[in-house]
């Protein structure tokens, strides 16, 4: 569905985009993920016919992006950052207006509008003023936009930049379902989002791309982060005993208010599983355990990670976070 | 065609949605009463050689709306957009830079005929409720909107291509402001001082100064010459605005 080959975008005098290629296969969900100014929009705007590359191809539905822009545009639904609308229309009247612009007309185009609204949850707003709706509802009626000519591919600039957390978690179950009609690609910073709703993660840092893989395969990749969380008590030196233990690297004790509590953090090797190791130990050793807590790395570590150190999963130094 | 009809659809729409349509309707209704007025005094204190129609086109009262009108009308079009941002929604659809431009600019023409529809009516009903004694010639009338619609799109054109330039309205509309009164008083500075140096200066420049051509076409002659002149600087204006727009989409 999209074919990105070697793109270069360079503003005056800045590398926005530096010679990436990706490949998004139709039916896909695939998140584009990366820290601002990364080169995300610079991407999407290229892939979506509004702006050339330096150099490179882009092929998207089957149509290069700069010679054959408006198949292109058909074919796209894209909806930019911070959704830009017209203030002085009515929701209903911007979308048939965007409707009839993307070639529907008539009978097919009112009751796609009305499709559309209902699907985005923007039908009770209809009759309102674009420039008196809040940021979360401006957000909806760009996404309805973006749908309404049933494109084959969907390209979405931060979809839910702004939204409260029943609305995010509504145009995520609205993208799930959307996976059987249309191609996804979706830039975002919650990647809490991206962990539930993407088949795979394309990493953009810099203009250069630091990973694309399933968010499985990178949290996988990203070892040195899983933790043990632990609050016992005890008498002696309790960490030199649980770092004895088979898997684990290095304890750390933290300052806890409540006496005789004491609180460790212990980094261990994700393919151990130590909980019953300590498990034993403390029974053996009389100690009390009242909380153990396993933390696995998310795809936020990742990004930190990669954002943080420019390097790609794998060879990620053990001492961050 | 189909989606240039959809373009200029919403265009008017968002002219008639907002004040400005309905202001500038008011301001050049105002002058123009003021103008008219100016005539019929004329005419009433002597015998004219000039009609009512030439009368109140040569008024004071009619230059002084005629430049503010299309800064007014021109300077939303293109960088209204550019400050939404809405540019980017708008070119992600299928549409091509010469519908948009033409669409837009069409609409601002449209608006800009509607403003001379109340002056329309000055004339008509003061020979209506004068019995016939105020003369309109036709010659005078045809003249005189022509002219009138042809010096419009012009400097619609001009203010069409000051908006795509910036994304702020007020510097468009100071561009635009500049750009018409520059043509105008350079017809008539150089007018002035050039009887002082020789007459085939002053033939040179009339060949553009506006107060010359309104004064021609409103004694009922119709001259083709201003109309080309007008007519294509109005498409050359109008291809740099689209060269403006579609420079977005080649700029490597």
């Amino acid at each position: 569905m999209i074919d990105v080959q070697n793109l270069t975008k360079q503003y005056a005098g800045r590398t926005a985009v530096n010679n990436i290629s990706f490949q998004v296969e139709p039916g896909e969900i695939v998140g584009f993920l990366g820290p601002n100014g990364a080169g995300k929009s610079t991407t999407m705007r290229i892939l979506s016919g509004y702006m050339p590359a330096t150099s490179g191809r882009a092929v998207v539905a089957g149509f290069d992006v700069f010679h054959q822009s408006l198949d292109v545009r058909r074919s796209v639904g894209y909806m930019p950052e911070m959704a830009p609308l017209y203030t002085d229309m009515k929701v209903k009247e911007y979308l048939r207006f965007r409707a009839e612009l993307k070639g529907l007309s008539g009978h097919t185009m009112r009751r796609r509008v009305g499709e559309v609204m209902e699907l985005t949850g923007v039908n009770d707003m209809r009759r309102r003023l674009i420039g008196n709706l809040s940021k979360g509802y401006r957000q909806r009626v760009a996404l309805a936009d973006a749908l309404v000519h049933r494109p084959k591919l969907l390209i979405l600039d931060e979809p839910t930049n702004g939204l409260d957390p029943v609305q995010i978690r509504h145009v995520r179950d609205l993208l799930r379902n959307l996976k059987s009609k249309h191609t996804v690609l979706l830039s975002t910073h919650i990647l809490h989002e991206v962990e539930q709703t993407c088949d795979r993660v394309v990493m953009i840092h810099q203009g250069r791309i630091r990973a694309n893989d399933t968010p499985e395969n990178l949290t996988r990749q990203l070892r040195s982060t899983t933790l043990l969380h632990l609050e016992l008590e005890g008498p002696g030196n309790l960490a030199e005993k649980l770092t004895a233990l088979r898997g684990v690297r290095k304890t750390t004790e933290e300052k806890l208010l409540v006496h005789p509590w004491r609180r460790f953090t212990l980094r261990v090797e994700p393919e151990h599983d130590v909980r019953d190791a300590v498990l034993d130990l403390a029974l053996k050793q009389q100690w009390r355990v009242r909380e153990m807590h396993l933390q696995l790395p998310t795809l936020e570590d990742v990004f930190v990670e990669l954002s943080m150190n420019a390097g790609i999963p794998g060879d990620i130094p053990t001492h961050v976070l | 065609m189909r989606i240039f009809w959809i373009l200029l659809k919403k265009e008017l729409h968002s002219f008639f949605v907002s004040p400005v349509a309905y202001v500038v309707l008011a301001l050049v209704m105002i002058l123009n009463g003021f103008a008219f007025r100016a005539a019929l005094s004329v005419l009433e204190s002597a015998p004219s050689e000039g009609s009512i129609v030439s009368w109140t086109f040569h008024a004071m009262w009619f230059w002084l709306s005629y430049f503010f009108i299309f800064p007014l009308l021109t300077m939303r079009l293109f960088a209204e957009e550019k400050k939404l941002g809405t540019l980017e929604t708008l070119f992600t659809a299928p549409v091509r830079a010469w519908q948009v431009v033409g669409a837009k600019y069409l609409a601002s023409v449209i608006v800009y005929c509607v403003l001379w529809l109340p002056s329309l009516f000055n004339f008509k009903f003061s020979a209506w409720i004068s019995a016939g004694q105020v003369e309109l010639p036709s010659g005078a009338m045809q003249g005189a909107y022509l002219i009138l619609v042809v010096m419009g799109m012009f400097n619609l054109a001009m203010g069409c291509f000051a908006s795509s330039l910036t994304s702020n309205q007020i510097v468009a509309a100071i561009i635009s402001f500049t750009l018409s009164q520059m043509h105008f008083l350079l017809g008539v500075f150089i007018m002035v001082v050039g009887r002082k140096i020789s007459d085939s200066i002053v033939d040179v420049v009339n060949y553009f100064a506006a107060t010359e051509h309104i004064r021609i076409f409103t004694s009922g002659l119709i001259d083709s010459r201003p109309l080309a002149y007008y007519l294509s600087l109005s498409l050359l204006f109008l291809a740099f605005t689209h060269h403006v727009v579609e420079f977005r989409r080649w700029r490597p």
